[in-house]
């Protein structure tokens, strides 16, 4: 049994995750710490008692993350899952963390060697399932003859373009906008 | 919900565990035929071989990309 201290440490730990989570969707990983300590309402060396560096905030912040996206999508994924369901399960799950995950793709390059490797292994999660997905269709003879990874590159450059340039399609979630648009489309570019 | 062990898979269905055995801590991707789990060499260049098929990325990058996943997982704490 967890003691009462044990309790108020997770507690504190999770609330500082949540402020970091929506200060860098608000303002990008340059946001400070001073900035995240003031919006979780604890005093800045807080902070460094639950995470020593901003470097593991950012990579226990990404992994949090990674774990909620591969719930979210497993909930969703079903068996025997079309084409067309599972695509828009994972934009569902993206809609429900747009302004994070827009940040955070924007800015992948700029953060360190070990959130790249987080931001993989997220990925990993949605290349599962649909790869699933895909050898289902494959086996009927439905997709035409393109390796794995250009069928999920493909995909994810496309939802990557829109929403990094969201501005361009809408001046609300680009993801709401053109959920039904950009499925359609993408499914008639693989589809025999 | 149980997560698989060895590949941090939720597992919330019976199908999803291996040999649809909701006691197991690992699930059906992470189990060979017999039932008995991975090892860590086994799993490690399966994921590897996986993450190249599935993303293309460079072989160094995603080996770097799997240790990185597999550290973090109950089974493999002792390999690292």
């Amino acid at each position: 049994m967890k003691t009462k201290r044990q309790i108020q440490k997770e507690a504190t730990r999770k609330i500082i995750l949540n402020a970091a989570y929506q200060m860098y969707a608000n303002e990008g990983f340059s946001a400070t710490t001073n900035q995240i300590a003031k919006a979780a309402n604890v005093s800045h060396g807080t902070i460094f008692v639950h995470f020593p560096t901003v470097d593991n905030l950012i990579i226990c912040l990404l992994e949090r993350f990674g774990s909620e996206i591969n719930e979210h999508l497993h909930l969703l994924s079903e068996k025997d899952e079309s084409l067309e369901t599972f695509l828009a399960a994972h934009i569902n799950v993206l809609i429900c963390y747009e302004d994070f995950y827009k940040r955070l793709i924007s800015e992948i390059n700029s953060l360190p060697q070990e959130a790249k490797y987080v931001f993989i292994n997220i990925q990993s999660v949605v290349s599962f399932h649909l790869n699933q997905v895909i050898e289902r269709e494959k086996e009927k003879m439905a997709i035409k003859e393109i390796p794995m990874h250009i069928i999920f590159n493909s995909w994810l450059g496309l939802i990557h373009y829109y929403l990094t340039n969201n501005y361009l399609f809408t001046a609300g979630s680009v993801l709401t906008d053109h959920k039904d648009e950009l499925i359609l489309n993408y499914i008639k570019l693989i589809r025999k | 919900m149980k997560t698989c062990i060895a590949c941090g898979m939720p597992m919330k269905k019976e199908s999803d565990f291996a040999m649809g055995d909701t006691s197991k801590e690992y699930c059906v991707y992470c189990a060979k035929a017999d039932g008995s789990m991975h090892s860590f060499e086994e799993k490690k260049q399966s994921l590897i071989n996986f993450t190249i098929k599935t993303q293309g990325l460079d072989e160094a990058v995603a080996e770097k990309a799997v240790e990185n996943m597999m550290r973090q997982l109950p089974a493999w704490k002792e390999c690292f």
